[in-house]
C-alpha cells in the first residue's frame, strides 16, 4: 500500500517536472516571439499580425501550467499567521481545509473551463484563425493537474506521511 | 420587478450608454415596472468579447456592442464590417432600418442572443502624426494600429499601409514615440482617447461604418411573456431615434474639440480607396448568401 | 448578504492559510453560485485576466532581473559605486544606496535587489566593522528604490488593475523623482547614523581606478539607456522593452561577461516561471474577484461611505495611506495592488487625484510594507543574508523607516514630484 503510494508520487513528480519544463520552454518561446515582432516592425517594416495573439496564448499556457506545479511545490503565497499562532497539531487540519478548497477550484477549472472550451469550438480567434477552444484548454489542463496534486497530498497525509511538516523554502517574491 | 444588467465599454454619458438608459426607462413604462435596466458602463464587466460570452451564458442580460466584436460568429453580420459597404450615413440608415437590417438582426438568434436594434457608431477614418492622407500613395509604408481582425489587417495591406498589432492602451504613447504612425477611429473615440494630442492629421477616408447593436440574452428572452418581448423590441426601436440625435451632436462636439487641439482635417477622394477594396471583397465574400446580401445592400438607395 | 459571501469566504480561507489566488477564486465561485448566475464567468475572467499583452512585462522583467543577478551585472555595478562614493563617512552604506539606485534603474524587483546588492555588500560591511543590523537596514530600505525607478512591473500591475488606461510610460517617468528623492533621504539618514556610530570611510581609489570600474560596468548600465532610448525613440513600446531587457541581459552575460552557462540559464528560466506563474495566477483570480465587485457595485458604495466621512482629498489620501500601510504589513505588494486599486482608484479620482500620482503613492506605500513583518520579504532576504534575526533588524530600523515615511508624505502631498516629469513629455 505504502509502496504503491510512493510509486504514484514519483509519477506525479515526473508530471510536475515535465509541466515546469514545458512552461520554461513557453517563456523562452514568448521572448523570441516578441523580439521577432520588434525586429520585423522596426527593421523589416512589415509587422506580422499574429505574434501578439500567439504570444498571449503561450503566456496563458505557461502561467496555468506553472500554477498547477505551484500547488505541488507549494510556492503559492498565503497568509500563514494562524499556522504560527496555533499548536503544530492544528497544521494538518488547516492544510486540509485549504486542500479541499483548492480541489474545489481545480474541479471548477475543469468543469466550467470545459464548458467555455466547448462553446469556443464554433468561434475563431481573430487573426490566428484557430478555434477559441484552445484559449480555454490551459485552464482545463491546469485544473486537472491541481486536482491530481491535491489528491496526492491528501492521500499521503491520511497515510501518515509528513506532507505538512517539511519546511520547503517558499518562493520569496514581493512581485 | 426584474433588474436587467447591461454592459457597455464606453464611458458614462456616451450616446450608446445614454440610449440604453433611455431604453430602460421606456421598457419600465411599457411593462408597468416589471423590467428595469442597470447599465454597467466603461467595460466594468469586461471587454466586448468577454461580455458577448457572458450574454450567451446568461451571466448578464443585455449588451450594447459593436457588431465587429462578434467576429465571424454571425456570418450575415460580417458584411456590415466590410470596408466601404455603406456609401453614406443615409445609406447606412436605409439599409439597417429596412428588411436587410431585420434579416441581419434575426441571424443573431443562432448564437443565443436576440438582437434588438442598431445604434450609430459613425464613420471611422485614419489619423496619423506624419501627414494628411489624400491618395493611396500617402498610405504607402505607414504603420497603423488596427483592431485584431483579419478584414482590417487585409484592408490596411490593400491600401498600401502596414497593419501593426498593439494593445489599445499603448496607442497613445506608440504614436507619440513613433512606434506606429497612427490608427483609425471615429471622431468621438479619436477625441476621448486623447490621440488627437499626438496625431495631428485626421483624413476623412471613412473606410468603415460599423453598426452598434443592442442584444439581450436568449435565456432572458425565453423567460419573458410575448407581451413583454414586444414591449422590449418597441422600447429598443424607440431608443434608436434618441441615440442618433445624441450621436450626431457628439460628432459635432468631438470634431470641434479635436480642431481646438490643432488637428488638420482633410477630405479624401474615396474612389481609389473603394477600388482598392476589390481583393478584400473577393477574399471574404465567397459564400453565395453573402454575395447576395452584399448585392442587395449595394442596390439599396441612399 | 452576497457581500458577506464574497468577503467572508475570502477572509476565512485567507485566515486558515489558503494560497491567496485560491482565496480569491473560491470566494468568487461561492458568490456567483449564491447569486444564481452561471459560474463560467469566474473562469472566463481567470483566463482573460492573464490574457493581456501588457502583462508580458512581468515575466520579462522578472526573467531579466534573474539573468542580471546570476550573470554578474549587479556585482560590477557595486564595484563602480564603491569607487565613487566609498570615501564618505560610513562609506559602504553610501555605496550600498548608490548601487541600489543604479541597479534599481535596470531591475524592478526589490527582492532581487536586496539579494543582489545585499549579498555582496553586507558581508563586506560586516568585515569592515559596520553593525550587521545597519548593513541589513540600509540594504532593505534602499532596495525599495527599484520599485520607483523604471522599469517597475508593479507599475504595470497598477496600470492594468486600474483598467489599463493609465499610461505605463507616464507611470515609469513619474517614479523617477520620488525614487531619487528616496535615495537622497536614505543617504542623509545613513550618513547621520554612521557618524553617531563612528563608522569608517574607504580610501578613494583615484580617478583612474574609478574610471576603470565605470568602464567595466558600462555594459550593464547601458540597459538603462537602451530601455529609455528605445521607448522614447519609438523603436519599441514600454511592454516590448521588457523583452529587449531579457535579450540584452542574456547577450551581455553570455558574450561580454561570459558568466552565463546552460545551468545558470536553466535556473533563471525555471525561477522566472515559478515567480511569474504565482503572480499571474493571483492576477487572474483577482480579475474574477474584481468582476464580482463590479457586478455588486462595491466601489461606488465604499466611495459613498467615505464621502460621508470626509470630503477633503488630503484626508482621503491620509486615510488610504494609513490603510495601505496596515494592509501592507500583512500582505504582499502585487496582490494588494490588484485587490485595492479597483476600490481606491475610483474613490481618489472622484476627489480629483491624478491616477498616475496615486500609482506612485501606492507603490511607495506598499514598498514600505515589504520591510514590515509578519510578511516582509525584502527584510527577510536582507536579514538572511546578514545572518541576523528579523527582530535584531527591526530594533534599529526606525531612522530608515522614518526616512521612508517622510518621503511618502512628500510624495503624497506634493503631486508635482510625480507629475512634473511626465508633463514634460506631453
Ligand atoms: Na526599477
Ligand atoms: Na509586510
Amino acid at each position: 500500500m505504502k509502496n504503491g503510494l510512493l510509486a504514484a508520487s514519483r509519477v506525479f513528480s515526473a508530471i510536475s517536472t515535465a509541466a515546469l519544463w514545458l512552461a520554461g520552454v513557453g517563456l523562452v518561446a514568448m521572448t523570441s516571439l516578441v523580439a521577432y515582432q520588434v525586429f520585423m516592425r522596426y527593421v523589416i517594416n512589415s509587422s506580422p499580425s499574429w505574434t501578439e495573439a500567439a504570444s498571449i496564448q503561450i503566456m496563458s499556457w505557461f502561467i496555468f501550467l506553472g500554477a498547477a506545479v505551484g500547488v505541488r511545490e507549494k510556492f503559492h503565497m498565503g497568509f500563514d499567521v494562524l499556522l504560527y499562532a496555533l499548536p503544530d497539531s492544528a497544521r494538518p487540519w488547516l492544510r486540509s481545509v485549504s486542500d479541499v478548497a483548492m480541489f474545489g477550484f481545480g474541479f471548477g477549472m475543469v468543469w466550467f473551463g470545459g464548458e467555455l472550451a466547448i462553446r469556443g469550438a464554433s468561434v475563431r480567434i481573430p487573426v490566428l484563425g484557430m478555434p477559441q477552444t484552445i484559449t480555454y484548454l490551459p485552464i482545463v489542463v491546469s485544473g486537472a493537474l491541481i486536482c491530481l496534486f491535491v489528491l496526492e497530498r491528501m492521500t499521503l497525509r491520511l497515510a501518515g506521511e509528513p506532507v505538512d511538516t517539511e519546511t520547503t523554502e517558499r518562493a520569496i517574491s514581493e512581485v | 420587478q426584474t433588474v436587467l444588467r447591461s454592459s457597455d465599454t464606453h464611458p458614462d454619458g456616451y450616446p450608446t450608454v445614454e440610449a440604453v438608459k433611455r431604453f430602460g426607462e421606456l421598457l419600465s413604462d411599457k411593462t408597468d415596472g416589471r423590467y428595469s435596466v442597470e447599465v454597467f458602463h466603461s467595460a466594468q464587466l469586461g471587454q466586448e468579447a468577454d461580455t458577448i460570452e457572458q450574454t450567451q451564458f446568461g451571466v448578464i442580460d443585455l449588451n450594447r456592442i459593436s457588431i465587429g466584436a462578434f467576429g465571424t460568429q454571425v456570418p450575415a453580420a460580417t458584411v456590415t464590417q466590410l470596408p466601404y459597404i455603406f456609401r453614406s450615413t443615409e445609406h447606412f440608415h436605409n439599409v439597417l432600418d429596412g428588411p436587410i437590417g431585420d434579416e441581419i438582426l434575426a441571424a443573431f438568434e443562432a448564437v443565443d442572443v436576440i438582437a434588438l436594434a442598431y445604434y450609430d457608431g459613425g464613420a471611422r477614418s485614419f489619423y496619423n502624426s506624419q501627414k494628411p492622407i489624400n491618395t493611396l500613395a500617402d498610405m504607402e509604408g505607414m504603420k497603423f494600429r488596427v483592431m485584431g481582425s483579419d478584414v482590417f489587417v487585409d484592408m490596411v495591406a490593400a491600401l498600401g499601409g502596414n497593419a501593426t498589432p498593439m494593445p489599445y492602451g499603448e496607442v497613445y504613447s506608440g504614436i507619440q514615440t513613433g512606434v506606429i504612425d497612427g490608427a483609425e477611429n471615429n471622431y468621438p473615440s479619436f477625441d476621448t482617447a486623447g490621440h488627437a494630442e499626438v496625431a495631428q492629421y485626421y483624413s476623412l477616408n471613412e473606410h468603415l461604418m460599423v453598426p452598434e447593436v443592442l442584444v439581450v440574452s436568449k435565456i432572458v428572452w425565453d423567460g419573458m411573456t410575448p407581451e413583454d418581448q414586444a414591449a422590449m423590441r418597441e422600447a429598443a426601436k424607440e431608443s434608436v431615434t434618441y441615440q442618433r440625435e445624441l450621436w450626431a451632436a457628439k460628432e459635432v462636439e468631438s470634431k470641434a474639440a479635436v480642431e481646438a487641439l490643432g488637428v488638420t482635417i482633410n477630405e479624401v477622394d474615396k474612389a481609389p480607396f473603394i477600388e482598392a477594396m476589390k481583393p478584400v471583397y473577393e477574399k471574404y465574400v465567397t459564400d453565395p448568401m453573402l454575395q447576395d446580401l452584399v448585392a442587395r445592400i449595394q442596390a439599396t438607395e441612399g | 448578504m452576497e457581500y458577506w459571501v464574497l468577503f467572508g469566504v475570502f477572509g476565512g480561507l485567507m485566515f486558515v492559510g489558503t494560497p491567496i489566488a485560491f482565496c480569491l477564486g473560491i470566494a468568487s465561485l461561492a458568490t456567483i453560485i449564491y447569486l444564481g448566475r452561471p459560474p463560467v464567468v469566474v473562469f472566463q475572467q481567470l483566463n482573460s485576466g492573464v490574457s493581456a499583452f501588457t502583462l508580458m512585462a512581468i515575466p520579462f522583467f522578472i526573467f531579466a532581473g534573474d539573468l542580471m543577478m546570476r550573470g554578474g551585472i549587479a556585482a560590477r555595478i557595486i564595484a563602480f559605486a564603491g569607487s565613487i562614493i566609498g570615501h564618505v563617512r560610513g562609506g559602504l552604506g553610501q555605496v550600498n544606496i548608490v548601487a541600489s539606485t543604479l541597479f534599481g534603474g535596470i531591475s524592478g524587483s526589490a527582492v532581487a535587489e536586496a539579494a543582489a546588492v545585499g549579498g555582496i555588500m553586507i558581508p563586506q560591511m560586516k568585515a569592515r566593522g559596520y553593525g550587521a543590523d545597519y548593513a541589513v537596514n540600509v540594504t532593505s530600505m534602499s532596495a525599495l528604490i527599484a520599485l520607483l525607478l523604471p522599469p517597475s512591473h508593479n507599475m504595470i500591475i497598477y496600470s492594468l488593475s486600474g483598467g489599463g488606461r493609465i499610461s505605463i510610460a507616464d507611470l515609469f517617468t513619474a517614479g523617477i523623482i520620488p525614487g531619487l528623492l528616496l535615495a537622497l533621504v536614505l543617504m542623509i539618514t545613513a550618513y547621520i547614523v554612521a557618524r553617531r556610530r563612528g563608522y569608517p570611510t574607504e580610501p578613494f581609489p583615484g580617478f583612474a581606478r574609478a574610471a576603470q570600474f565605470f568602464v567595466i560596468s558600462i555594459p550593464g548600465l547601458m540597459l538603462i539607456a537602451i530601455i529609455f532610448g528605445g521607448v522614447r525613440s519609438g523603436i519599441f513600446t514600454a511592454t516590448e522593452s521588457s523583452c529587449i531587457a531579457v535579450i540584452y541581459a542574456f547577450l551581455v552575460t553570455l558574450l561580454v561577461y561570459r558568466s552565463m552557462d546552460w545551468s545558470n540559464f536553466v535556473h533563471c528560466v525555471i525561477g522566472a516561471v515559478r515567480t511569474t506563474a504565482m503572480v499571474l495566477f493571483i492576477i487572474g483570480a483577482a480579475a474574477s474577484f474584481g468582476w464580482l465587485m463590479a457586478y455588486m457595485r462595491v466601489a461606488p458604495m465604499l466611495t459613498e461611505m467615505v464621502t460621508q466621512l470626509t470630503s477633503d482629498p488630503l484626508m482621503v489620501l491620509l486615510l488610504i495611506n494609513v490603510l495601505l500601510l496596515l494592509l501592507g504589513t500583512f500582505m504582499d505588494m502585487g496582490p494588494l495592488i490588484i485587490i485595492t486599486t479597483p476600490i481606491f482608484l475610483p474613490m481618489v479620482s472622484s476627489f480629483g487625484v491624478d491616477p498616475v500620482h496615486f500609482g506612485v503613492i501606492m507603490i511607495l506605500n506598499l514598498g514600505i510594507g515589504l520591510n514590515t513583518p509578519p510578511l516582509g520579504p525584502v527584510q527577510f532576504v536582507a536579514a538572511a543574508v546578514g545572518k541576523i534575526s528579523i527582530w535584531a533588524a527591526m530594533r534599529s530600523v526606525w531612522p530608515f523607516y522614518i526616512a521612508g515615511i517622510i518621503v511618502l508624505g512628500l510624495v503624497t502631498y506634493i503631486p508635482a514630484l510625480s507629475l512634473w516629469l511626465p508633463s514634460l513629455f506631453r
